[in-house]
């Protein structure tokens, strides 16, 4: 029987992911007087898509953008992150964001590196600039020092997989596996509230570059385990039928496309796009207004490619700066590797396979789920999304508001009593001890494989739907009861392609409801965007452990 | 993207091993770090950033090399370092 660490853990704020959001949560919630605890599968000094840094947090800051919030919304709605913002929640990030942005600057994160709020890239012609440019390259050591500080006690090497709920349906604690030696044990969890910032969902779909799983722009140890954990204890996950993807270089899959200073053209050397011509700090803003840029122009048997070779010294210094503190020194040093110039050549850009952010949990104002003593933040959630700047302040907003419930409470309950205990140590020990059966691998290459077939960018319907269901159920039962797994390592893993398998069937059932073509989501049986669907959201919910999907409006 | 031990340099801190997101870096019974899932490496760079003693780099694996061509009216160059263009 796989080990089990006989001394629950208890606290306060139990949070689930060291990323940008959860150290936020946790400093936050410390701020406010609780004991803290973060599970971090990895380590929180470089865990999550903030691992090496991010160039570009999403701000607005009055004294730079005037008063009228009216543009500000509209134009936080239009921009890459948007699309699925609850207007209140848009509104109550733009009031709490330049405070956040100062705290940062404050500990040692410089988000006024070049002496002013600067904002370049994403930038669109005539709209308000609210990508501020920072420098984010030490932003995950800041953090995680900022939360020691304050007491918080990070446990890191420690993947959390199940959250415990009481009998009156409140989280009162988590299961968690140490991957820190070979051999795994299980750790639970007794805390007051939880939060919930396991961050995006990746390596769901068929990663650019075929079995290479784990070359993904965002960080690929993130797996969707916050929004199934959540989606069990019985929260809402909201806007998980409509796709988004990324893209970037083309088969060295890493974020910062705003980063890079040239234009977007095609071999012969036209400009795509009709928003730049030549190369400037604010870069082509081609790849934000029509995302689908890449994926259409290859579809007509093109290649299109970043051309920076007419940038000025200034512009190229200014983008080598950015791209190291957007996390992308890799990117770089493989450029210099492969001895390419920037003068000289372009690199070819592609769109990246569907990843869930922004489409996930869904949050009130408190950061709160429908389920009580239950939190979310960061890209885990579905009803706001602002990457790194969301990250930072739902973070602080979940982190503070699961405090203040903490206070009004007595004290934790024995959330090592649940029966859920023993029967998800009886699971992992049957993967453990079997002889014969399927890698990890083998289902997460077989789910990505559904996904891009019946649940893809090319064509949805509702033939898919209904097959595509019918075999996602099959692999779940298969990947069940043969799944196996030799050491820690391995059994993370396996969790990780099981819950890609649940949230693989979520989205497939909520796609399915939406009988209309919009954004990424192509209905071939329903080719038109119908207007009465704007401004509409769905839902998914476990309703006595079936999915109740519904629909809702955007507030 | 595996990361590559430079064992006559590295001073088996085991920071790579501690830090790196993916768990792709395990300490071998010799002390020195073990690159045992290659190719779960997710090319974030933070064993080398993190390496105090500049032990570790990454080599990048086929499937993900760059694919570039000569810019618009240059002829192709497919050779030389990239000058001045260092990461600091």
């Amino acid at each position: 029987m796989i080990a089990i660490d006989g001394k629950p853990v208890s606290c306060d704020v139990l949070v689930i992911g060291g990323g940008i959001a959860g150290l936020m949560a946790s400093i936050a919630a410390a701020d406010a007087g609780a004991k803290v605890v973060v599970a971090e599968k990895a380590n929180s000094k470089r865990s999550g898509c903030g691992a090496t840094g991010n160039d570009h947090f999403k701000c607005y800051i009055p004294e730079v953008h005037g008063d009228d919030l009216a543009p500000i919304i509209r134009q936080m709605n239009e921009s890459q992150t948007g699309g699925l913002l609850d207007t209140h929640l848009t509104v109550l990030f733009l009031k709490e964001c330049f405070d956040r942005v100062k705290d940062w600057d404050s500990w040692g994160i410089p988000m006024r590196p070049h002496g002013t709020w600067e904002f370049t890239g994403h930038a669109i012609p005539g709209r308000p600039k609210l990508s501020l440019k920072y420098a984010g390259a030490e932003q995950k050591l800041v953090l995680t020092r900022e939360a020691l500080k304050r007491g918080v006690v990070i446990m890191n090497k420690l993947p959390i997989s199940e959250l415990i709920t009481n009998q009156r349906g409140e989280v009162i604690g988590a299961i968690g596996i140490s991957v820190a030696e070979q051999k795994p044990e299980m750790k639970i969890f007794r805390a007051k509230n939880v939060v919930v910032t396991t961050g995006n969902t990746s390596r769901l779909y068929p990663p650019r570059t075929a079995g290479w799983m784990f070359n993904t722009a965002n960080c690929p140890a993130c797996t969707g385990t916050g929004r199934i954990a959540s989606y069990k204890a019985g929260a809402k996950l909201v806007n998980i039928d409509v796709p988004y993807t990324h893209a970037g270089p083309k088969y060295f899959s890493r974020c910062g496309k705003a980063t890079w200073t040239g234009i977007i053209k095609d071999l012969s050397g036209k400009p795509v796009g009709p928003f730049a011509t030549k190369p400037s700090k604010d870069g082509d803003v081609t790849a934000d207004i029509w995302n689908g840029v890449f994926a259409a122009k290859n579809k007509t048997g093109q290649a299109v490619f970043m051309d920076c070779s007419e940038a000025s010294e200034e512009d190229l210094e200014y983008m080598f700066w950015g791209l190291r503190h957007e996390g992308d020194t890799s990117l770089v040093e493989a450029m210099q590797t492969d001895g390419i110039e920037l003068r000289k050549h372009m690199v070819e850009f592609q769109q990246y396979e569907p990843i869930l952010v922004g489409r996930g949990i869904q949050i009130n104002e408190r950061g709160e789920t429908n389920v009580p003593g239950l939190y979310a933040a960061g890209d885990d959630i579905g009803n706001f999304r602002a990457d790194i700047g969301g990250a930072c302040v739902f973070g602080h907003i979940a982190g503070r508001n699961a405090a203040a419930r903490s206070a009004t409470m007595h004290g934790v309950e024995n959330a090592e009593d649940s029966p859920l205990v023993e029967e998800k140590r009886a699971f992992y020990s049957q993967m453990m001890e079997r002889e014969h059966g399927a890698s990890w691998k083998e289902a997460n290459v077989a789910v990505q494989c559904l996904m891009n077939d019946y649940c893809g960018l090319e064509v949805r319907s509702e033939v898919l739907f209904a097959t595509g269901l019918e075999y996602i159920s099959r692999l779940k039962q298969k990947a069940h009861s043969s799944l196996k797994c030799s050491d820690s390592h391995e059994l993370m893993r396996c969790l990780e392609a099981l819950d890609l398998i649940e949230i693989g069937e979520l989205v497939m059932l909520a796609a399915r409801e939406r009988k209309e073509t919009r954004g990424k989501h192509v209905r071939i049986d329903h080719p038109y965007t119908n207007l009465l669907y704007d401004n509409k959201f769905i839902t998914v919910q476990n309703v006595e452990g079936k999915p109740r999907i519904e629909w809702r409006d955007r507030t | 993207m595996p990361p590559v031990v430079n064992k006559t340099k590295c001073n088996k801190c085991g920071i790579c091993i501690a830090n790196c997101p993916m768990d792709v870096l395990h300490s071998a019974a010799n002390g020195f770090p073990d690159v045992r899932y290659p190719e779960e490496c997710w090319h974030c760079n933070s064993c080398k950033l993190d390496c105090a003693a500049g032990a570790i780099h990454l080599r990048i694996p086929l499937p993900a090399m760059l694919l570039y061509t000569a810019a618009p009216g240059v002829s192709p160059s497919t050779t030389g370092a990239n000058k001045g263009r260092s990461p600091e």
